[in-house]
């Protein structure tokens, strides 16, 4: 055989495999110490915290299971959230998440290690995601072979797409579930290869791990079901299948299945049920009555099984799809019906600038590893293409969905571009069948029996050579070349490998300059885009140094120090969980959304005049409203900026009282200049945002600088609430809310009075009343 | 404060003989125009009377060609079905409540008025006395975050009318048809183009291109409606998280160029029995590679300005 390049020969088998293994462990050594080292980030430009949002409340079950133990936490029962409802928190959270986390702190203090709790959570997700860079070198391995395994993993470890969300301090429940999602995959494929009912088992013990840790978990029960349905309309039914499946489904089937997502799954089972016995019967009737069998059953029983699916919907015996899932599928629903999810920005669609920022040069290297597939197709193969289609559309519809289809690219891309090293480091050169300019490499000849079974198409390929080296007769033969490729069957009796040394290099360093660039992005997008706490804030001083703006704590820690334990806090809902961490204080509303109502009720208050607010506020004992403001910095995810969705949500339950139109000018823009409607300068919200806003420029103009516009020098006036603390750069306000007159009047009339009397009175002093109070 | 009562008293026959006649002129109006009103000042001055013992839906709107008005358009039919609808209704029920529609070039005095900058636009005056009243002056104003359908139309408007509109939405014949039609155009063709639907490669390019699509940013084009291109022409969107339709097309092209010269590099090059034609090409892929990429760099530095890195170009 000759070669590219010369190879050592006095090397024995057993070393280079010995050699190869070692440099596969050292290589996922290097690859999970890469996907841990770039999720620190965010510990090291702040500070070992949690993160956003849900993360705040995870971390405060887990706190909760640490100190109390897991059957206090089953039943722990939350009176301080959705004030004056309270949460059963045991019941519906998926505590797969805090479970983990208690036993690594459990597993350790056995050991003497006194990590604190808030350490294991905040390095969970770095963690976890080694292990899902392993299991993604697994389920690749199983695809192509461990060199593919170790790019898929190295893909993954690195990739923005999962670092987003699995950053240190990212303390949700995607960190472990996608670890779980690819483990459960691996098994499945395991144990359809082997036909073993142990892989099945413990791909449904996974499966459970993954139901009891992210409500994601739906896409695998739907996962493997079309897996099973797509092999068997392949005609691919075989008894490695039907153990796999059914060793799954039998630990899955143990669920209550009477909801419309596992439903897919059950009728699977039955139909693989049915093919078994068919196969059985096959083997024992003639195929002409078989045929016959065959048809007619599977016509009914796929007429009685959607009926049946219709009739138990119909009667409420199967819980209908939940608002989420549906909202995937008539991706109009939301919108219309609940405001709530439409509302969350993680539920937007995706543009494809944000498929590129995640997931880089990975996505185009995807189709072309999905063609590979193609090429090769067995049972695997076909899982990751249903796979890919699935979760592309997902990800296409919902942006938090791009985690569920980092995984598939990576691993498809990983193939690709293993397939393309593969190829061009491959040092064997292919025996050329034509003498025609002879090149830099040694070509030769002879033509050895290898290479005569396929001798029509080479003397055409021959013949198209020979015709010319136009551009056109390129073009051509491409097109001939590709033809001959897709209908080739199984692997090529025809010679194939590449000649000469310089067009190797040409590729290599092309595909190393790629993956360099793939890193440096990488590590671009993790520094800069994901790796913010979003509780700290950070920008850059005219000198470039790093300026933290802790708004956040400064106002959390406020509360805490300064109001009664059991002070309850009004905010939109996307702080009730934060609120409840860090000032620990009874909220109305928080991120688990479960009642509209109630998120309707907070949108009310925050969309109506105050007069209209301030009985909602004293009827659920509000005692501070707590508000997010970046007029002052030009911080955008502030509250006006949400405020339409507070007033979309209020006036789904109060359609006569708040209406959209209302809070836009007659032109149908949304304003908060002096050419704001007059709802919408009315509105509480517009009011505790601007409150005293002017009063800080002196004569200049006061600008807004999130919507860069001029706010009226005369500002809005507050008589039922009283301003008690504003951040350092504006950004969270909280206003107290005011009791009762204590002569009965009602606090409007009260205001004038007292201002008409006294007019001396400064702001400073009612404010330190407050906090006396 | 006698004789004020007194002269209410009086007024109060007066009243009702104004609105008992203008509702008559109304209920003939509305069963002259298939349900709608056409306003003009002088009707719509009579249907928003203060004394009025009915509700109206009105919908302002601008059909003239010169007014431009795409979504007027569009929401005429819903309009008028929902007024159809209500014609349906038994008459005690259906005269308290007419559905109009005023046109911009009939009474653009109406505008004025009521400071209306743009259109289509539906308000509700609800009822100012008898059985129906309502107690608000200001009329009701539908958002159309619903979009411009009739469903969702008949639904809001049901809690303002005496009875529920009783809409239903028609039954789309022309795409059960062009279901049935294609599914009968596939049972009898199934014997010629099974070999097609057999082959892996038909499979493996549908699913390349939902893929291709898909990460092209079809679904944000479709859930958002976004233009196919810029109002200026322009056919990429400025932002981040914002796109035309068109770059969905790009940006897919761009991606299968790039896929398939990887395919092509690693699949069909090696099994090229030329050496001087497969360096050719090898060359001739791993340029378009390296040159495309660069034009997607590009591009997406346009999109997200801070990206600080860039290829050849």
């Amino acid at each position: 055989m000759p070669t590219a390049y010369p190879l050592p020969t006095n090397v024995s088998p057993a070393t280079v495999a010995n050699t190869a293994s070692l440099l596969r462990i050292v290589a996922f050594g290097l690859i999970s110490a890469a996907a841990i080292a770039s999720r620190l980030f965010a510990v090291i430009n702040f500070e070992s915290i949690i993160h956003e949002f849900d993360p705040w409340f995870n971390y405060r079950a887990t706190r909760v299971l640490a100190a109390k133990g897991f059957y206090e936490f089953w039943n722990w029962f939350d009176p301080t959230a959705w004030y004056p409802l309270g949460r059963v928190v045991g019941g519906t959270i998926y505590p797969g998440l805090m479970a983990t986390s208690g036993v690594i702190y459990n597993f350790l203090h056995y050991f003497n290690l006194p990590v604190d709790i808030r350490n294991i959570c905040v390095l969970l997700a770095p963690g976890f995601s080694a292990l899902t860079a392993w299991a993604t070198y697994m389920f690749t391995a199983e695809l192509k072979d461990p060199s593919a395994g170790l790019l898929a993993a190295a893909f993954i470890g690195i990739v923005p797409g999962y670092i987003s969300r699995s950053v240190a301090g990212s303390y949700d429940n995607e960190a472990i579930a996608i670890f779980l999602l690819m483990f459960t995959f691996y098994c499945w494929i395991k144990a359809l290869k082997l036909g073993s009912a142990f892989f099945g088992t413990l791909a449904a013990v996974f499966y459970f791990y993954m139901v009891a840790a992210w409500g994601g978990y739906a896409f695998i029960t739907n996962m493997i079901p079309v897996h099973a349905l797509v092999l068997l309309l392949m005609g691919r039914f075989s008894g490695r299948l039907y153990v796999a499946y059914s060793s799954w489904f039998r630990f899955v089937g143990f669920q209550p299945v009477r909801t419309s997502e596992h439903m897919g799954a059950l009728g699977v089972f039955g139909l693989l049920q049915i093919v078994a016995f068919a196969s059985l019967v096959r083997s024992h009737v003639s195929s002409k009555q078989f045929q016959n069998l065959l048809a007619i059953s599977v016509v009914t029983m796929g007429v009685l099984g959607a009926g049946a699916f219709v009739v138990m919907t119909y009667k409420g015996w199967i819980a209908p799809w939940t608002g989420r899932f549906y909202s995937l599928w008539d991706t109009g629903y939301a919108k219309k019906y609940i405001p709530i999810i439409a509302s969350v920005s993680e539920h937007q669609p995706t543009a494809w600038p944000s498929f590129f920022m995640d997931l880089q040069m990975l996505i185009f290297l995807f189709p072309a590893g999905v063609v590979m597939c193609f090429r090769d197709l067995r049972d695997e193969h076909v899982f990751v293409i249903i796979y890919a289609v699935v979760a592309s559309y997902f990800a296409g519809v919902m942006v938090r969905l791009m985690l569920t289809l980092t995984p598939v690219v990576c691993v498809s891309a990983a193939v690709a571009f293993s397939t393309l090293l593969d190829t061009y480091i491959d040092p064997t050169e292919p025996e050329a069948t034509t003498t025609e300019a002879p090149t830099a490499a040694p070509t030769t000849t002879t033509t050895t029996a290898t290479a005569t079974p396929d001798s029509k198409k080479i003397k055409k390929a021959v013949a198209a050579a020979q015709a010319g080296n136009s551009a056109s007769s390129i073009a051509s033969s491409t097109f001939n070349d590709i033809v001959s490729a897709t209908t080739r069957k199984g692997k090529s009796s025809k010679s194939k490998g590449i000649w000469g040394a310089d067009a190797r290099l040409a590729v290599l360093l092309n595909a190393i300059g790629m993956l360099a660039f793939f890193v440096f992005h990488c590590t671009w997008v993790t520094s800069n885009a994901y790796s913010s706490p979003s509780v700290v804030l950070a920008s850059t001083n005219s000198d470039g140094s790093q300026h933290i703006i802790d708004d956040y704590r400064e106002a959390y820690y406020w509360l805490r120090q300064n109001t009664p334990q059991d002070a309850v806090v009004m905010s939109w809902w996307d702080y009730g969980y934060q609120i409840a961490g860090m000032a620990d204080r009874p909220t109305l509303v928080d991120n688990n959304t479960w009642n509209n109502t109630h998120i309707a009720t907070v949108g009310k208050a925050m969309s109506s005049p105050e007069e209209i607010a301030y009985p909602i506020l004293r009827k659920h004992d509000v005692d501070y409203v707590l508000i997010i403001f970046g007029g002052l910095l030009g911080y955008s995810g502030d509250d006006i900026n949400k405020f339409l969705w507070m007033v979309r949500i209020a006036q789904g339950v109060w359609p006569d009282e708040i209406q959209e139109p209302n809070y836009f000018t007659p032109t149908g823009e949304y304003r908060v200049d002096d050419r704001a409607s007059d709802a919408m300068k009315n509105s509480l919200m517009y009011k505790m945002s601007y409150y005293r806003f002017a009063e800080l420029y002196g004569n200049q103009n006061a600008v807004d600088r999130v919507r860069n516009q001029a706010i009226p020098k005369v500002g809005p006036t507050l008589d039922y609430l009283d301003e008690a603390f504003t951040s350092e750069n504006w950004i969270v306000r909280i206003y107290q809310v005011r009791k009762e007159d204590p002569l009965g009047r009602d606090l409007k009339s009260a205001n004038a009075f007292e201002q008409g009397k006294k007019k001396k009175r400064s702001k400073p002093v009612s404010k330190r009343r407050v906090i006396v109070n | 404060m006698k004789l004020f009562a007194f002269l209410s008293f009086l007024a109060l026959p007066l009243a009702f003989a104004a609105s008992s006649d203008g509702k008559e002129k109304l209920t003939s109006l509305a069963a002259s125009g298939n349900g709608v009103i056409k306003l003009n000042d002088e009707i719509f001055d009579l249907l928003t009377a203060p004394s009025r013992d009915w509700s109206a839906s009105i919908q302002f709107t601008a059909l003239d060609k010169r007014r431009r008005c795409a979504p007027c358009k569009e929401f005429e039919p819903s309009w008028n079905a929902v007024a159809k609808a209500w014609t349906t209704v038994p008459a005690a029920q259906r005269d308290h409540h007419f559905f109009a529609t005023l046109d911009f070039d009939d009474a653009p005095g109406v505008f004025q008025k009521l400071n209306l900058a743009s259109a289509p636009v539906v308000w509700v005056y609800g009822a100012a006395r008898g059985p129906y009243q309502t107690g608000k002056t200001q009329p009701l104003k539908y958002d159309f975050s619903n979009g411009f359908e009739a469903g969702p139309l008949a639904l809001h408007l049901s809690n303002h009318t005496p009875v529920p509109i009783p809409y239903k939405a028609p039954i789309d014949w022309a795409r059960w048809m062009t279901v049935i039609s294609g599914l009968l155009g596939f049972a009898l063709t199934i014997r010629f183009i099974a070999p097609v639907l057999q082959s892996r490669w038909t499979w493996a390019i549908i699913t390349i291109c939902t893929s291709l699509t898909m990460t092209g940013g079809y679904m944000f084009t479709r859930i958002r409606g976004a233009p196919y291109t810029g109002a200026d022409g322009s056919w990429i969107a400025g932002g981040y998280q914002n796109q035309f339709g068109q770059e969905v097309q790009v940006v897919a092209l761009i991606y299968g160029t790039l896929a398939f010269s990887v395919v092509m590099l690693t699949m069909i090059v090696p099994y090229q029995s030329s050496p001087a034609r497969q360096r050719l090409q090898i060359y001739l892929w791993s340029g378009v590679l390296m040159l495309v990429f660069s034009v997607l760099v590009t591009l997406f530095r346009v999109k997200n300005r801070g990206y600080p890195f860039r290829l050849l170009l």
